[in-house]
C-alpha cells in the first residue's frame, strides 16, 4: 500500500481513469486498488472526506451538464462507471434520471473524449430470479429482472445501454461486469443491508442458492478488467453458492419464514410507508435462485476470488 | 412451522423409527452410503445446485423402505455403471413416479461407489413450497437444456425418461409397450459425449392399472393427466397407495454414440430408436422372465 501523498505511477505512464460514485464503499476500494496503475479522479454526489491526496475528487450530480467540463479538463483514457442508485431511499424518477440518463451522457463523453477503456459494474441482478432460470445462467441469458421486479426496471436499461455502446464501438474496449450479491465492510448493498438485519425475513418453503463474493475481489476483478482491456459482458463470480438460509445465519441473524401471500401484501404496505427498504418485487429473490457461471470473465483475465465463503460471511457481520 | 421445526420433527420421527433394528440397520447403511458419494461439496456441505447429502438419510429412509419391503426391488447389471458422468435413460409408468425413486434408491443403495442420479424437474416444481427445497436438497435441477449439461460436464449422472407425461399416464392395456421418445436427452448426450445407460424398470406398469384418463378433468386442474385406476379416485386417498408389486431394475450396457448435439432431428431420430429399441428389448426380456414365475405370481412376487 502506498502512503497518502506519495506520487501515482499512472503519472508516469500516463494512463488517468475517472471513477463515478468514488466515494461509496466500492468506489473507495477501487480507487486504492488502481493507483499504481492510474492517475485517478473521481466524481460523486457526495464528498468522501479524507481521501487519499493524489485522487482528485468532484462533487458533482451525474445528471448535471458540468460532467461534460470534467471529462475536458481531466482528459480521462479510462472510465470506471459505479455512479448507481440501488437503494429505494431515493423518488423514484430521480432514481430514473441517474441510473439511465447520467449512464446515457456519461456514454456520449465517453465516446466523445477519446475514453479507451471503459468498466461498467452492472449487477447479476439484472437476470431477475425466475423459476425456471438455469442455476449457472451465461451471459447470453435474458435480462429478466423487470418482469417480476418492475422497481430495478432502470438497472437493467443501464445494462443494455451499455451492452449497445459495447458493440456500437469496437475501438474502445467496453467490460460490463455483473457481480454476484456483494457483501464487506465498505459496500452497502441492498443484500448487504438485509443479511445485517437479526431477524431476517424469508419466505416459507422457499430457500434458493445464492452466490457471494467480497468487496475486495469485486474491486480486484474491476481492476483486473482494467488491466486486461477486457471487452464484452461478463458474470463475476466469487467462492461459490449456499442456501439463503445458511448465509442468514453464517452472517449472525435468524430466519423468519412469512407465508409468501402475507409477505407480499405486508411488505408492500410498509414499503409505500417508507418503513421497509425493499419493494414487495425483491421476494423472488427469497424464493428463486439468480445464480450465474462466471467461467467467461476468469478465462478472459484469469480473476480467482481470494475471500473463501466464510471470510465474505465474517466480513458482513457488524 | 419453520424449516427448523420441520427438521426436528422428521429427525424425531426417524428415531421413534429406528427403535425398530431392521429401520436401524437401513439408516445406518443409507448413512454409510451417503458419506460415499463422490459428488464434490463446499465447506457447507452444498453442491453448486444445492444438493445436500447431510439431509439424504432423512429423506431417503421412506423411499428405501419402500425399496426394501413394499416393492422388494431387485436390481440387475447395476454393476455396469460407468464412472463419471452418465445419462441414465428409463421407461416412464405407473402415474406417480415411483419408478424414478427406485432407480434413485438403487444407485445409493447398490451402486458401487454409490451414485446420486440427478432429477430434471417440471418449470412449475420450483414453485412448490417445500417440495421445491427438498427437490433440490436431493440433487434434483430445474430441467433446462444448461443445468444437464453443466451436471453432465461436472461428472454427475442424470435420469431422463424420454417418454415424459406421455409414458407415466399410460393405460394398463398399453403397458409396457414405449411411447415414442423426445429428442433431447441424445443432444445432450452428443453435446457432452456421455455414455447412455438404458434402464427397464418393470413392476411400474402394475403399481396402480390405469382403465382411464379423464382429459378434461386434467385441463381443469391443470395437471398433465387425471387417471382413474381400480382404486383412484373412488377409495379416495386410501386408493392413491400403489398395489405392492415386485419391481425388477435392469441397467444396461452403456451405449457411447458418436455424433454433434446440433444435428438435424432426422439424425438424431435414428440414434433414439437405437436407444428405444434396446431399453424395449430389455423390457421385453425381464417380462419373459417374470412370465417364467408365473403370469400373477410374478407380478407380486
Amino acid at each position: 500500500m502506498r502512503e497518502a501523498g506519495e506520487p501515482a505511477l499512472g503519472a508516469a505512464t500516463g494512463e488517468r481513469l475517472l471513477i463515478t460514485g468514488i466515494a461509496g464503499g466500492q468506489g473507495r476500494l477501487i480507487a486504492r486498488r488502481v493507483g499504481d496503475l492510474f492517475e485517478v479522479a473521481g466524481v460523486d454526489r457526495l464528498p468522501w472526506e479524507g481521501h487519499p491526496r493524489y485522487i482528485r475528487v468532484h462533487v458533482l450530480d451525474l445528471r448535471r451538464r458540468k460532467l461534460e467540463d470534467i471529462f475536458r479538463t481531466e482528459r480521462p483514457t479510462a472510465v470506471v462507471h459505479l455512479a448507481f442508485v440501488r437503494h429505494f431511499g431515493a423518488d423514484p424518477q430521480v432514481r430514473h434520471e441517474v441510473n439511465v440518463v447520467g449512464t446515457k451522457h456519461l456514454l456520449e463523453y465517453c465516446a466523445t473524449y477519446g475514453v479507451r477503456r471503459l468498466v461498467v459494474l452492472s449487477s447479476a441482478y439484472v437476470y431477475g430470479a425466475l423459476p425456471e432460470n438455469s442455476h449457472y445462467m451465461t451471459e447470453d441469458a435474458p435480462l429478466n429482472v423487470s418482469r417480476t421486479y418492475p422497481e430495478v426496471r432502470d438497472l437493467a436499461e443501464v445494462d443494455t445501454l451499455c451492452s449497445a455502446f459495447l458493440w456500437r464501438y469496437p475501438e474502445i474496449k467496453t467490460a460490463i461486469l455483473r457481480p454476484v450479491n456483494t457483501l464487506g465492510h465498505y459496500v452497502h448493498s441492498t443484500v448487504g443491508r438485509y443479511l445485517k438485519l437479526d431477524y431476517v425475513p424469508t419466505i416459507l418453503g422457499f430457500d434458493p442458492m445464492m452466490q457471494f463474493i467480497h468487496e475486495d475481489d469485486v474491486a480486484e476483478a474491476v481492476a483486473l478488467a482494467l488491466e486486461a482491456g477486457a471487452r464484452g459482458v461478463f458474470n463475476v463470480t466469487g467462492p461459490g453458492a449456499v442456501p439463503l438460509g445458511v448465509a442468514i445465519r453464517e452472517s449472525g441473524g435468524t430466519p423468519v419464514p412469512i407465508p409468501e401471500p402475507i409477505a407480499r401484501i405486508v411488505f408492500s404496505v410498509l414499503f409505500r410507508l417508507g418503513l421497509h427498504p425493499f419493494p414487495s418485487g425483491a421476494i423472488d429473490f427469497a424464493k428463486y435462485a439468480c445464480t450465474v457461471d462466471g467461467r467467461r470473465f476468469r478465462a478472459a483475465t484469469g480473476f480467482v476470488p481470494l475471500f473463501t465463503l466464510r471470510d465474505i460471511f465474517a466480513s458482513a457481520q457488524q | 412451522m419453520c424449516p427448523a421445526d420441520l427438521k426436528t420433527t422428521t429427525t424425531r420421527l426417524m428415531d421413534w423409527m429406528k427403535a425398530v433394528p431392521a429401520i436401524a440397520d437401513l439408516a445406518t447403511e443409507i448413512d454409510e452410503r451417503v458419506r460415499r458419494l463422490p459428488t464434490k461439496l463446499n465447506e457447507y456441505g452444498f453442491d453448486p445446485w444445492g444438493f445436500h447429502p447431510a439431509v439424504v438419510p432423512r429423506l431417503l429412509l421412506g423411499a428405501a423402505l419402500l425399496y426394501r419391503y413394499w416393492f422388494r426391488v431387485q436390481t440387475h447389471g447395476i454393476e455396469r455403471l460407468p464412472a463419471g458422468r452418465m445419462l441414465v435413460v428409463a421407461n416412464h409408468a405407473g402415474q406417480v413416479p415411483i419408478d424414478g425413486m427406485m432407480i434413485t434408491t438403487a444407485m445409493i443403495l447398490e451402486a458401487e461407489p454409490p451414485r446420486i442420479v440427478r432429477a430434471m424437474a417440471d418449470y412449475w416444481v420450483p414453485t412448490i413450497p417445500f417440495v421445491n427445497v427438498m427437490m433440490a436438497r436431493m440433487g434434483s435441477v430445474v430441467g433446462t437444456r444448461e443445468n444437464c449439461v453443466d451436471l453432465l460436464e461436472a461428472e454427475e449422472a442424470v435420469i431422463a425418461f424420454p417418454e415424459g407425461t406421455r409414458g407415466i399416464s399410460k393405460l394398463f392395456k398399453e403397458r409396457y409397450k414405449l411411447k415414442e421418445f423426445g429428442l433431447g436427452f441424445m443432444r445432450l448426450a452428443l453435446e457432452t459425449r456421455a455414455p447412455l445407460v438404458p434402464v427397464a424398470v418393470i413392476g411400474s406398469e402394475e403399481q396402480a392399472p390405469a382403465i382411464a384418463n379423464v382429459r378434461w378433468l386434467a385441463r381443469l386442474l391443470r395437471m398433465p393427466a387425471f387417471p382413474v385406476t381400480l382404486t383412484w379416485p373412488h377409495l379416495g386417498l386410501v386408493g392413491l397407495i400403489p398395489f405392492p408389486v415386485k419391481y425388477h431394475v435392469y441397467f444396461g450396457e452403456p451405449m457411447y454414440f458418436d455424433g454433434h448435439g446440433n444435428d438435424e432431428d432426422e439424425v438424431i431420430g435414428r440414434k433414439v430408436e437405437q436407444a428405444r429399441e434396446r431399453i424395449q428389448a430389455m423390457i421385453d426380456a425381464g417380462l419373459d422372465e417374470r412370465r417364467q414365475r408365473g403370469s400373477i405370481a410374478g407380478i407380486f412376487f
